[in-house]
């Protein structure tokens, strides 16, 4: 291994370091609005622990009491969660 | 279709007129005192020599002059400027605040109905409007505290807005 892959390497490595706290971040920050807009349904939930983007501005979530919902925002521009059976 | 459903508990209750009137009264309550406590306390300690002067209920007067500009350290919004605070602040994620700025436009159809002369009476919209108000400053508190308190500072102004048929018409124009 010549020294620029290894130099190439360990910039890589440095670089995931950063980026992926701040994807984490990113997570943490939409879990925690997730909740939030759940909580202002008044539908039970505690804390979303999964998000899962379906499609932008649509996500399937899970709580931590295992409810499931889908939120979207729709055509004209609500917020919509929705159960799914 | 969670909204109606939200909603609906609300509406079902106050048809008797002397129910709907204590609820908004107690449902203001438990926000109240919090809302003095929180800006006073910090401004307590620079405000501690007026506080020595009272026993004489004059001397107070004159000595709250100086004091009076700590209470504003939370200002009355008007509708604009909490509005733009609102979008401003990072202690809401932006699908709660679409989420709130749906609720708003809900109330505020509600008022519309209400002023048609349609169903919701005025204690249920006020009932309505402190939830509201409770969700907004529970997303709030713990994280843009100053906003917390100029909102609390602003709620009564801001339903005096809205309860009175002229101001809301200009407010919707």
């Amino acid at each position: 291994m010549n020294r620029r892959t290894v130099v190439f390497a360990q910039s890589l490595l440095v670089l995931a370091l950063f980026v992926s706290p701040s994807f984490a971040a990113d997570e943490e920050t939409l879990k925690k609005d997730l909740t939030a807009v759940i909580a202002l349904q008044g539908l039970p939930c505690g804390e979303v622990i999964e998000v899962t983007v379906q499609a932008e501005s649509d996500f399937a979530v899970t709580c931590k009491d295992a409810n499931k919902y889908r939120v979207y925002l729709n055509a004209a521009g609500r917020v919509v969660i929705d159960k799914p059976k | 279709m969670p909204k109606p459903a939200a909603s609906q508990p609300v509406a079902s209750e106050p048809a008797s007129k002397p129910v709907t009137r204590p609820a908004p009264q107690a449902a203001r309550a438990p926000l109240t005192p919090p809302s003095v406590k929180t800006p006073v306390s910090p401004a307590a300690p620079k405000d501690a020599a007026p506080v020595k002067t009272t026993p004489k209920p004059v001397a107070q007067a004159v000595a709250a002059s100086p004091a009076a500009p700590a209470p504003t350290a939370a200002p009355t919004l008007d509708l604009k400027a909490l509005t733009a605070r609102l979008k401003a602040t990072k202690a809401i994620g932006v699908f709660t605040k679409i989420s709130l700025k749906n609720k708003v436009d809900d109330l505020m159809q509600r008022f519309t109905e209400h002023y048609q002369g349609k169903k919701p009476p005025i204690a249920e919209l006020r009932l309505s409007y402190d939830l509201l108000m409770m969700k907004v400053l529970s997303l709030l508190q713990d994280e843009d505290e100053a906003l917390a308190s100029a909102v609390i500072s602003s709620r009564e102004a801001l339903w005096a807005l809205l309860a009175d048929e002229k101001t809301f018409a200009a407010l919707q124009s």
